[in-house]
């Protein structure tokens, strides 16, 4: 579960402070999947930072219990001058997994070949999103957080993405940020509108959708 | 327990990182660990040039080579750790996106490898000296010690506050360069603070990084007993730029932008 109280992050810009995220309180239950709409510059890849940790918020809280996945998505989590062997077997150092077999796991699920063994700064943005999500899938975690990574690759890799959700839906959920609601739809039955600052919940996601497209 | 609980985690994540930071320091060229042998040996070599045209002799008891080596790497020991501390953010943005990866985790991950790396490159220095020209005694290994350990506390706290600045303003990272110089030729690498006139000590003892080059020397050499130097002067630098590092990075903490 992840619960942010009243939490405010914003950036600095030249023409002053951009608020991202206004004074949001929310509850994400542990067992629900929900989709975060947002248009492009919504904010909603720095709220997946937040919910995961990577950043923290200028104030308010944010509380996590269960194993929270990094945001998975086209950037970061790798180091570019190490392998993608190299940087699978970090991560799982670090989360105290199974070296070999997170890093055999995250090879052939993301199924790029050769260059498993080469530096990640070779990579092409969609390569590392694979790896990334592969990855992501050999290391257990409650609820998983995604950037729109489902969207890239061919339908044959997105279905792949759907079929290891649908094998984990029993012990884990998915929190997936995107700009469009096809997306959403395929692994979310509730789902929240980013905008202004302001996330707002939604039951039915067809009256999110309307709510969606006509702010 | 959650105590236990909370400082064995972070114990692994440095470890992890050290382990990381061990390819990603010395796996990115051909030379790998001969080159973190090779600077200090660079130096060494240069200033034993200097020396040989200046026809200049090192002080009573020691020889160029080990007088220019137990200057040589304290100092290094504390430049780089600054340097590699003072970097650690913007090198793993990307690592940053791991929640239980901290920036501070990283400024002891590089810290513990600095100091590993060079103690292990003292070693060998002082071992092929002592192989090659024979002799090898160390007179009071603690105190040898105890300036290498506080170069690496003062070279790693300068680090953080560096680390922590940049966070706020990126001009620091420009700066840091021109304000670490002077210390390179105040530091005691080629002189010995009791061989310096009193109006010359009296300013140069200003710089803790002398006092920890004075630890080592007197540490290692017989024949050289430093007068002047104070483990708690530099004791007192180090809780200073902690004090002033931790405070900056807590408060700047939620500016950090990971990518």
């Amino acid at each position: 579960m992840i619960e942010l109280t009243d939490v405010t992050k914003g950036y600095m810009t030249p023409a002053g402070m951009h608020v991202v995220l206004d004074h949001i309180t929310a509850t994400f239950p542990t067992q629900e999947s929900i989709g975060i709409l947002g248009r492009n510059g919504a904010g909603k890849s720095t709220l997946l930072r937040v919910l995961g940790g990577a950043e923290l918020p200028d104030k308010g809280r944010v509380k996590r219990t269960g194993r929270v996945s990094w945001p998975i998505g086209f950037a970061g989590g790798f180091s570019s001058s190490l392998t993608g062997r190299e940087n699978c077997r970090f991560v799982a150092r670090l989360y105290q997994a199974d070296l070999d077999e997170v890093c055999n796991f995250a090879q052939q699920f993301a199924d790029i070949g050769e260059y498993f063994h080469m530096p990640v700064r070779t990579y092409s943005s969609g390569m590392r999103a694979r790896l990334a999500f592969g990855l992501s899938m050999a290391i257990d975690f409650d609820t998983y957080l995604v950037d729109e990574v489902t969207a890239v690759g061919d339908t044959n890799f997105q279905k792949k993405c759907k079929e290891a959700f649908t094998e984990r839906q029993e012990r884990s959920s998915v929190i997936i940020v995107s700009h469009q609601m096809s997306t959403i739809k395929q692994y979310c039955r509730r789902c929240a509108v980013l905008h202004r600052g302001k996330l707002v919940f939604y039951d039915d996601l067809a009256e999110a959708t309307k709510l969606y497209e006509a702010a | 327990m959650r105590f236990l609980a909370g400082l064995y985690a972070q114990l692994w994540v440095i470890q992890t990182l050290s382990l990381r930071e061990t390819r990603t320091r010395f796996g990115n060229h051909s030379l790998g660990y001969v080159w973190a042998l090779l600077e200090p040996l660079v130096w060494i070599g240069t200033f034993w040039g200097m020396f040989h045209i200046a026809q200049k002799a090192p002080p009573t008891g020691m020889d160029m080579l080990t007088f220019l080596a137990t200057g040589v790497i304290p100092y290094d020991i504390f430049s780089k750790s600054t340097d590699r501390c003072a970097a650690c953010i913007d090198a793993n943005r990307g690592l940053l996106f791991y929640p239980q990866v901290h920036p501070l985790d990283i400024v002891f991950a590089r810290a513990a490898l600095e100091f590993a790396t060079y103690l292990v490159v003292f070693i060998v220095i002082l071992g092929a000296h002592a192989l090659l020209i024979g002799g090898f005694a160390v007179e009071q290994p603690l105190m040898l010690l105890e300036g290498l350990v506080l170069a690496s506390l003062l070279g790693t706290s300068l680090g953080l506050v560096f680390a922590a600045l940049s966070v706020e303003n990126n001009l620091i990272d420009r700066v840091r360069g021109p304000l670490m110089r002077p210390l390179f030729w105040t530091s005691g690498i080629f002189f010995t603070m009791n061989s310096l006139p009193l109006a010359a000590r009296e300013v140069m003892g200003w710089n803790p990084v002398l006092h920890c080059v004075e630890f080592v020397r007197s540490g290692f050499f017989e024949s050289y007993e430093g007068n002047h130097m104070s483990a708690t002067y530099v004791l007192a630098w180090v809780l200073s730029f902690a004090f002033i590092g931790l405070t900056v990075e807590r408060a700047v903490r939620h500016k950090v932008e990971v990518a």
